[in-house]
């Protein structure tokens, strides 16, 4: 079964690729940007990390220490900014460009030129980004949501965002059209659709819902800026316009966003269950019709952000039952999840480590957001603590740790080498420990009643933030550790056998040597 | 596409559409179920039919709003 023409084939080309800078600039072989992509990713996950702990370490004790409360309002904005559009969303590209071709049998992805393009443009949407702290007035400060009348009013930064947002979203826009467009045409004969491994179908769906909703926020940073400079007055009650409005567009955009950070990593916990439980995944049907139908339900809830905004009451129940419904089919994934562990013969190596602490940590998320999604409650802990305790819970140890699942899985077959595997328990269990010390508390807070994007505070929530932002600083410097442990694995770490999970099946792992050749599958694998 | 199951394609019943998008919309669908609709579904059918679907969808939960209110 290990025919591994690939490589045979693959050597003659190796000879004739740029070297040096040059390689990276002008590559149009996914693996190489695939690399990028995560390498990229992972730098600005420090960045967005780094104004994670600033807004930690000012939240430490109440009181204004370290921040001024302008500078903190720009560190949260460009904390989630940063975190959603250069962190999370391009590390899930990085995977879909090393793993789709790797996994439906393709030799590169369809539009290999195009996909240069959509890495390339991610640095000087980042640059724009970051560069906006240091323009007159500072960054963005009005929140990652950029809500009217604040971003309206704001400064440079603001305009600096808006050009970022508009790069980031023509990068992810190609980089869909891309992947939709190698999932369909360029699968190894015999893989039919029903047949392709999970990680590439929630990516197909995943593609086509950011083709769906990213048009929509370029439309909507679009209309701020020309509210902001060319007079017009979308979003502006004396010229005729509504702020209202801005919200229901930008959560069009921005809950079907939540789920193209969820649905990859949905992907990634059903490669690395099976895998490490030794069983194929249970309900393979009901997982891709499960995410077909989060997709279509991500679309019209988008106002359950918007209760506290004014709203009919028709509008609330509305937006309260569609919403309560997505926890069926997420429902239906948790039990297949466990399903396929139960009477597996499993090992708990990182990757499983980690897929298993998504499953429990991302339910409890999924369960807040439940609460959250019922109106009365809602309105209690709207910008509250709350709500950021239960969207960390969501991408932190949800997507994140899916990321970490995924990196450690695969890295043996990108690098050839083997990670650590003490380190990389080390690195699950501190990321638990911290993780949960840092957000489990932030529940407690927002039911009390502390605000979300505040400096300071009232005593009474002292305790909880201080254990908070311990929490923070041991998670952040435990992420340090994860830096540690994958150059390690690339400069010295043992070499790996060509499957070294033996519980694998797919096609990167069954076709291909470790590590993958830069050219692989040239020939298409006949998959039966 | 490579799809060996051509020869029955877009034979499906509008009925079976509905109910391979009801199930979808659960999350749920038997195995043998599903290899059937693999067979007789087309894509542009389980498109069209998920769309109808999410309309119903979106109408239905409006009409217990509505009931719910009343």
């Amino acid at each position: 079964m290990a025919a591994v023409h690939g490589d045979v084939h693959g050597h003659e080309h190796d000879d004739h690729h740029p070297s040096g800078i040059m390689r990276w600039i002008t590559t149009t072989n996914h693996k190489d940007i695939g690399t990028m992509y995560l390498w990229f990713s992972f730098a600005m996950f420090l960045v967005g990390g780094t104004l994670a702990m600033g807004i930690r370490a000012e939240l430490y004790q109440p009181g204004i220490q370290i921040l001024e409360p302008e500078l903190f309002n720009q560190f949260t904005t460009l904390h989630g900014l940063i975190m959603v559009f250069g962190a999370i969303m391009p590390a899930f590209v990085g995977f879909a460009n090393w793993q789709v071709p790797l996994m439906i049998g393709a030799p590169d992805m369809a539009f290999a030129r195009m996909n240069n393009w959509s890495f390339w443009l991610l640095p000087v949407a980042a640059t724009l980004l970051v560069s906006s702290f240091f323009v007159p007035g500072g960054a963005a400060a009005g929140g990652w949501t950029f809500y009217p009348p604040l971003s309206t009013q704001g400064g440079l930064g603001v305009d600096l965002m808006i050009f970022s947002v508009h790069i980031l979203g023509a990068s992810s826009i190609m980089g869909s059209i891309n992947i939709i467009t190698t999932i369909l045409n360029m699968r190894a004969p015999g893989m039919t659709l029903m047949k392709m491994p999970l990680f590439v179908w929630t990516w197909l769906i995943t593609a086509y819902l950011l083709v769906l909703v990213m048009p929509v926020l370029a439309g909507v940073v679009t209309m701020l800026l020309t509210d902001r400079h060319f007079g017009t007055s979308f979003f502006n009650a004396a010229g005729g316009g509504d702020p209202v409005m801005f919200q229901h567009i930008f959560w069009f955009f921005g809950h079907p966003e939540v789920y193209i950070m969820i649905l990859p990593s949905f992907g990634i916990v059903s490669e690395v269950i099976p895998t490490f439980s030794r069983k194929p995944l249970f309900g393979y049907s009901s997982m891709v019709y499960a995410t077909a139908s989060i997709a279509i339900l991500s679309c019209v809830v988008w106002a359950h952000h918007m209760f506290t905004a004014g709203m009919p009451t028709v509008g609330q129940l509305f937006f309260m039952y569609a919403t309560m419904l997505i926890a069926v089919p997420t429902g239906v994934k948790v039990f297949n999840w466990t399903a396929t562990m139960w009477r597996g013969s499993m090992s708990f190596e990182t990757p499983m480590l980690f897929a298993i602490g998504f499953i429990f940590l991302f339910v409890i998320g999924g369960f807040s957001g439940v609460i959250c999604a019922i109106v009365p409650i809602d309105i209690q802990v709207q910008d509250t603590y709350y709500v950021i305790a239960h969207f960390h819970y969501v991408l932190v140890s949800g997507s994140l740790f899916a990321l970490f699942a995924g990196a450690y899985y695969w890295i043996p077959k990108w690098t050839g080498r083997m990670y650590n595997e003490t380190l990389g328990k080390w690195h699950f269990w501190l990321s638990m420990f911290f993780f949960n010390l840092t957000f489990f508390v932030q529940h407690f807070l927002g039911l009390a009643g502390m605000p979300r994007r505040i400096p300071d505070y009232n005593l009474q929530f002292a305790d909880f933030n201080m254990i908070s932002s311990i929490g923070a600083f041991g998670f952040g410097s435990t992420q340090l550790l994860f830096l540690y442990i994958m150059i390690n694995c690339i400069r010295s770490g043992e070499k790996a056998p060509q499957k070294p999970w033996d519980g694998a099946t797919t096609l990167e792992w069954t076709h291909l040597p470790t590590p993958a050749p830069y050219h692989s599958f040239e020939k298409p694998p006949v998959v039966n | 596409m490579h799809n060996q199951d051509t020869q029955k394609k877009g034979s499906a019943s509008i009925w079976q559409i509905a109910k391979a998008v009801m199930f979808a919309f659960m999350g749920i669908r038997k195995k043998s179920d599903l290899e059937n609709d693999a067979a007789t579904l087309t894509p542009a059918q389980v498109i069209i039919g998920g769309i109808i679907g999410a309309v119903l969808f979106v109408l239905g939960v409006m009409f217990v709003v509505r009931l719910v209110v009343s």
